[in-house]
């Protein structure tokens, strides 16, 4: 094929209308075909490593130190910042190695049919796991294997500040339902946390979240607390943010949130409340197709070591799920975070998410999304 | 022998022959990269959205079977009107406030820059060679509770306490989307200006006209084309926008745009979030309408 100099015909004012109808036409078909270039040698790039699909903040080299020294790099990251859009997705045909959920909506996970059972003998960290993590509802796929392996757990309960909050008794939900600091109190957004935070202040047992009377109980609380709500967010750097100015007194968190803001010199505190917090815990389960399986089964293994259980209790303030990794601090740095050596204090004296349906799932989201707009 | 070539020359004439004889053919064959695109990109995505707007959510799966159900709650719950007002106010605030502010830079550059008209414009256009996120969050910094605005009135003693509607508020809503939209505004302005003919100008300063009349009989209507585009460049887009109310608009400040979103996420009902996205679609269209009539009617008025 002749290769014509077309800017040089231009210049000499030369080129023949077909020349450049030609050049019009490769300039298309080239904008076309560009896309499909790209993305092959993303593809090829990412397939590489195992991906784990998963909160923000878990995207980071210390969790994956046994992972990194095998594989000389980390596995690819993939972000969701809540159950419905991760689940949503993964219908789409997004298939991760290993998915990041939390026991509240297990059963919803399971029921994708997208998963399949751990084979706990290809674990060398599992003889350490905490029992009772595993021995969650629903987690049991047969034979003795688990759909999940239960990775980190913790609390969702109210970061407030110690110099601007005022307590009027001891530390409670109604904290965030306090009059006299409206406007100055802020919420996650996701009902995956404040419904069911609603629902102790509410004084609605877990057992019973699923009925009417649960719902109108339950919604009568948020449109209380509604007004009173500086931002309901996600995004905890928000939070966290309008914590340290001041912006907000009190906020719903994650422990990470405290321990975080502690660590920077501000006074506050992760309240214990009376009614108890909120306690959720998250694991990891393996895609049924996952396309590097064994590479897999190495990111579950790195995340439940030891290595990664001192990160996640010493820079996050959560639990972990190897009993293992609480033999590195001394009780008082684990009190100071709101944990115990024996975790089964926490998990006992919090209030433990019950996997709950679909459908329910949808009505609270509805309900929950209804609210927080104003009606 | 002879029947070969001359089935050769008339199959040459076939296609070859369409493309030089036919002017029409010829465009579209050269429109046909972008006609596909846009077809494939716009047209199949607005008719799949049009025929799932009619099905039902059933748990995580579609009822395809055709309703109206979704239009009929659509008008029935008061929670989707209220979205709805509240974008068409939020953004027709903005889109006003944006032309009136943009409006006198196009008009000095268009009078009164001389030299190096170029640079001006790619000045003005500068802060929106950074991504629409960045400038979103850039006005959070500003509106902040400990943002500029703030920081500086405390300083200066005019308040004691930070203000805290600026930020998580319709006003901080109202506020970005005037700044982050400002550049198709002025684009179109400063054309429709740079265009007049001097010598009208002249003509009606000749004719007794001060600067004042001169300006709304003779500048203002020859520009309205200009101000009629950036109206639409700029109410269209923003009253679906997303990002902006979902970042500084806080519980009160959610726009129509957030609700779609919420369908197609946590509240996982895509056909209602579909027929949402059509009504929103129909609205703008009846509203642009309007507008076009208005336009054309004072328009002849005027002349």
């Amino acid at each position: 094929m002749d290769i014509t100099d077309n800017l040089a015909a231009v210049r000499r004012k030369k080129l023949s209308r077909r020349a450049f109808n030609r050049t019009l036409l490769s300039a298309g078909v080239g904008m076309v075909a560009t896309p499909l270039i790209g993305t092959r040698q993303v593809v090829a790039q990412e397939t590489e490593q195992g991906t784990i699909f998963t909160w923000g903040g878990y995207d980071v080299g210390e969790l994956y130190t046994s992972y990194e020294a095998a594989n000389g790099a980390l596995p690819n990251f993939a972000i969701f910042g809540g159950t419905e859009e991760a689940l949503t997705k993964m219908r789409g045909g997004f298939t991760p190695d290993i998915a990041h959920p939390c026991n509240a909506g297990l059963k919803r996970w399971v029921d994708t049919g997208m998963f399949q059972p751990i084979d706990t003998s290809r674990l060398s960290n599992w003889g350490d796991v905490i029992p009772e993590l595993v021995a969650m509802d629903g987690n049991d796929a047969g034979d003795g294997q688990p759909w999940l392996a239960p990775f980190d757990w913790g609390g969702t309960s109210i970061t407030y500040r110690t110099d601007l909050f005022e307590l009027e008794e001891e530390e409670s939900w109604d904290m965030l339902w306090d009059k006299r600091y409206a406007g100055q109190l802020g919420s996650l957004a996701s009902g995956g946390d404040a419904w069911w935070c609603g629902a102790i202040k509410a004084g609605v047992p877990f057992g019973e979240i699923a009925t009417d009377e649960a719902f109108e109980k339950i919604s009568a609380a948020m449109r209380e607390q509604r007004p009173l709500i500086r931002v309901y967010t996600d995004d905890t750097t928000t939070l966290e943010q309008a914590l340290s100015s001041g912006e907000m007194a009190a906020a719903m968190t994650w422990n990470s949130s405290a321990v975080a803001l502690a660590s920077e010199g501000i006074p506050v505190r992760f309240a214990r409340p009376k009614e108890g917090a909120l306690t959720w815990v998250c694991g990891l389960m393996v895609h049924k197709d996952a396309p590097n399986l064994d590479k897999a089964y190495e990111i579950i293994d790195s995340l439940l070591s030891v290595e990664a259980g001192k990160f996640m209790i010493n820079d996050y303030g959560y639990g972990h799920s190897n009993a293992k990794s609480f033999d590195q601090f001394d009780a008082q740095t684990l009190v100071g975070l709101g944990l115990s050596k024996d975790p089964g204090d926490i998990l006992s004296a919090g209030h433990f998410m019950i996997p709950q349906s679909q459908e329910w799932e949808t009505r609270m989201n509805e309900t929950f999304e209804m609210i927080k707009a104003g009606f | 022998m002879t029947a070969a070539p001359a089935r050769h020359i008339r199959a040459r004439g076939g296609l070859h022959g369409a493309l030089h004889r036919s002017k029409a053919f010829r465009g579209y064959a050269l429109l046909s990269p972008a006609l596909v695109v846009l077809f494939v990109g716009v047209v199949v995505p607005f008719l799949i959205l049009l025929m799932m707007s009619f099905w039902t959510r059933q748990g995580f799966d579609f009822d395809t079977t055709m309703t109206t159900l979704n239009y009929a709650r659509a008008v029935d719950e008061p929670i989707f009107g209220t979205f709805l007002l509240r974008s068409f106010w939020v953004s027709g605030i903005a889109t006003v406030a944006t032309v009136l502010l943009c409006y006198p830079m196009a008009y000095y550059v268009a009078f009164h820059v001389h030299r190096n008209k170029m640079l001006w414009i790619i000045l003005i256009t500068l802060p929106f060679w950074t991504s629409y996120l960045l400038r979103v969050f850039a006005w959070r910094v500003i509106l902040g509770y400990e943002g500029v605005i703030n920081a500086s009135l405390l300083s200066m003693g005019f308040i004691e306490k930070p203000l805290a509607f600026l930020l998580y508020s319709q006003t901080a809503v109202i506020i970005t989307l005037a700044h982050a939209w400002a550049a198709f505004a002025i684009l179109p302005l400063y054309v429709s200006l740079e265009k007049i003919d001097r010598s009208l100008l002249e003509a009606a300063a000749d004719l007794g006209d001060g600067p004042v009349r001169r300006f709304l009989r003779v500048t203002l209507p020859l520009s309205l084309p200009g101000v009629i585009a950036a109206t639409f460049l700029i109410f269209i887009p923003t009253t679906g926008d997303y990002i902006t109310p979902a970042l500084l608009g806080g519980p009160d400040g959610a726009m129509i745009g957030n609700l779609i979103q919420l369908q197609f996420g946590a509240v996982n009902n895509w056909p209602m979030g579909a027929a949402l996205s059509i009504i929103l679609t129909l609205w703008i269209a009846a509203i642009a309408l309007v507008f076009v009539f208005l336009t054309r009617r004072a328009e002849r008025v005027v002349a």
